[in-house]
């Protein structure tokens, strides 16, 4: 698996410019659906058809894009100034590298600081991709860029700049091939644009599709760090089962069956209260008349930064976790 | 049913956000008889329907009042020494002021009554004393050990405060959750005097859940029943020591009626109307942004739905001595079934012109 969450972590895809990160999963998927599509906003929609009568529909989300940044300004020296684009944190920029979609490189500088246990705003950081003037910089305002960062796989520790979520789309996609040829239940499997700035492409897919249930395939955070937060995620596990987080309360009885599901399969799995944070789920909860909505989380470690580090078992038991709950019967 | 023992059955449910059953469970028994359906969706609402008098297509008012309470929800089990002990996080804004001492249940594989315990201020670090409880010092104790505890309880189960309600003088009554089962008992006193009167317009009585974190129910009710018109009924901050000065919201002064961003001034009106048939005086609750209520959801379901806003006044609010009087919330019931009873074939054609020309209303009395 780990090729393919290479090809995927390191791919272009900022909020609102997912267009690589499609172009890579559509080919992927094809060969396992029984329809794909790309609505208006950019979100790709593999449905696979049930074998049986009245089946539920059910929308698995996982988002493709990425937090980044974009060029607002260019100064007449070349450098740029810029803004975020999704969660971006003050303290993951100084002395990083970003890359444009044409592929120029930028450094991220500061303005000067003099008191060195302060950390500058965003805005007064600038980008330095080499130009000297305004003229010469090939970056334009309105240009958006995503944190350069090789993957690293260390043991069953996998480290890459856009974990979240490109790990949610490898489920679905390992999910996808998974899957037996007849399913009970009409799936859509949506990879999502521009969840990082207020689960947006989701929307608009929940609102078309109005499944009966949904299922967010998302990181979640860990209490297992040096001071960390009071949270009983550990990174290795195991997938994490979303009872509630900031956006929303997952279905009672969703959470139930996927708990079930994993003790029959024998699945190592955790429960996740994230006080921090929301998913697709939150969207295709109320989206028309409401559906049945949970989320299963992959735990990662130092989320939103360009080192998102994750744990291969735990990303194995959550494709495993999704193909018991979909090939069986959802009663909810 | 007395008001009270209706408050009492009401309040005495748990329902924290997010597992609203039992309490759903409770109202569709209130309400079945009093309605042609119920049917409980897929996020867990309870909609009444009563069917109207009038001829087919009929127009439809919805009701809509949240069964959710706030809650807490377990995110570590620790251990001291063989002895378990519940971590925990908020459902919804609960005041942590108010959460040590209070006795509260954690629905795990069984209902688990516990304490909500913390160390004495004497003991706490410095900065720490005469503060409100942090979730990072504020324990459930139910008396397990830890071993016995990890069997019961898992992480994300739903906690819910145990508080009976209880009579005050002068018709006065405190207890858990009368933010918002004060609702659903005036809702169900409006469902009882429909009994006897004509409407001639569908009502759609809809108890919503998780209005407490994101007016899931408001938001879901809102488009599966597509109604004509739709009031929120809801808990407002009454007059009392220490709280605002308004002259409006007094408890035992009759129940409020939302104005602001969200509301539609004919349906502001016709409740306005409608309190002026019962004699009966009502205050103003004025809300220029809007939020808050389950009647910012409403608003903008479908193409948009007509929304008004009744409000019941309450002291102490998210406490677990929130405190009404009971005059108000049947005050409440009976101007709600008023104001169905009063609604007919003109009242739709008129709320546009309503809105186009406010200036022009017929029966205006100012």
């Amino acid at each position: 698996m780990n090729d393919l969450i290479r090809s995927l972590v390191e791919a272009f895809g900022p909020s609102g410019f997912e267009d690589a990160v499609r172009d890579l999963i559509r080919p992927l998927v094809e060969p396992h659906a029984d329809e794909v599509s790309v609505d208006a906003m950019g979100n790709l929609i593999v449905r696979k058809r049930a074998a049986g009568e009245n089946p539920l529909k059910v929308m698995i989300a996982a988002h493709m894009d990425e937090i980044g940044v974009m060029a607002t300004h260019v100064t007449a020296e070349g450098f740029l100034r810029f803004t975020n684009i999704g969660g971006v944190g003050p303290h993951t920029l100084l002395g990083g590298r970003v890359r444009f979609a044409d592929g120029t490189l930028g450094v991220i500088g500061a303005d000067r600081n003099d008191d060195r246990s302060a950390i500058h705003p965003l805005s007064k950081h600038f980008i330095d991709v080499g130009a000297t003037s305004r003229d010469d910089c090939p970056v334009r305002v309105g240009d958006a860029a995503h944190f350069e960062r090789p993957f690293v796989a260390q043991g069953h520790r996998l480290t890459a700049k856009s974990m979240d979520d490109r790990i949610g789309c490898v489920v679905a996609i390992e999910a996808l091939r998974r899957l037996p040829a007849t399913v009970p239940h009409d799936l859509y499997f949506v990879f999502s644009v521009q969840e990082e700035v207020g689960t947006r492409g989701a929307e608009a897919a929940a609102n078309r599709i109005l499944p009966d249930v949904g299922i967010a395939l998302d990181v979640t955070l860990t209490g297992d760090v040096p001071e960390a937060r009071s949270m009983s995620v550990r990174l290795g596990d195991g997938p994490a089962i979303k009872v509630r987080d900031s956006g929303m309360i997952a279905h009672t009885g969703l959470v139930r069956l996927m708990r079930q599901r994993a003790e029959e399969a024998g699945i190592t799995h955790q429960m996740e209260v994230l006080d921090g944070g929301s998913t697709d789920a939150r969207p295709m909860q109320v989206a028309g008349p409401g559906c049945a909505a949970g989320c299963i989380s992959i735990p990662c470690r130092y989320v939103h930064t360009p080192s998102e580090t994750v744990d291969a078992r735990d990303v194995e038991g959550a494709v495993q976790l999704l193909v018991a709950v979909l090939s069986n019967p959802i009663e909810l | 049913m007395e008001t009270f023992d209706l408050l009492k059955r009401l309040t005495e449910t748990p329902g924290p956000s997010g597992n609203e059953a039992a309490v759903a469970a409770v109202v569709e028994e209130l309400w079945r008889p009093l309605v042609d359906e119920t049917a409980i969706d897929r996020v867990g609402s309870l909609a009444a329907t009563k069917r109207g008098a009038g001829p087919e297509p009929r127009p439809t008012i919805l009701l809509a009042a949240h069964q959710d309470e706030l809650g807490l929800m377990v995110t570590r089990i620790v251990d001291q020494h063989g002895q378990g002990f519940l971590r925990l996080t908020n459902l919804g804004g609960v005041d942590r002021r108010h959460l040590l001492g209070q006795t509260a249940v954690v629905h795990g594989r069984e209902a688990l009554t516990g304490v909500l315990g913390g160390l004495p201020d004497s003991l706490l670090p410095e900065k720490a004393r005469g503060q409100a409880y942090s979730y990072d010092n504020l324990v459930l104790d139910v008396g397990l050990p830890t071993e016995r505890l990890r069997e019961l309880v898992s992480v994300g189960d739903f906690v819910s405060f145990r508080q009976p309600l209880r009579r005050l003088h002068n018709g006065r009554v405190t207890g858990k959750a009368l933010d918002n089962r004060a609702s659903l008992a005036a809702v169900t006193i409006c469902l009882e005097r429909l009994q006897g009167r004509r409407h001639t317009w569908d009502v759609v009585a809809v108890a919503t859940v998780q209005e407490e974190t994101a007016y899931i129910g408001a938001y879901t009710s809102g488009y599966a029943h597509q109604p004509d018109v739709a009031v929120a009924i809801d808990v407002a901050h009454a007059k009392g020591p220490g709280a605002n000065d308004s002259e409006l919201s007094e408890l035992g002064g009759g129940p409020l009626l939302g104005m602001g961003a969200e509301i539609h001034p004919a349906v502001y009106n016709a409740l306005r109307d409608a309190a002026k048939a019962l004699e009966m005086s009502v205050g103003v609750e004025p809300n220029a942004t809007g939020r808050g209520t389950d009647a910012y959801a409403l608003q903008t379901a479908r193409a948009g739905i007509p929304t008004g806003l009744m409000l019941i006044p309450l002291r102490y609010m998210h406490t677990m001595v929130e405190t009404a009087d009971l005059n108000d919330i049947e005050r409440a019931g009976r101007l709600l079934a008023e104001l169905i009873a009063r609604l007919d074939d003109t009242f739709l054609p008129d709320l546009r012109e309503e809105l186009m020309r406010p200036d022009k209303r017929k029966d205006d009395s100012q």
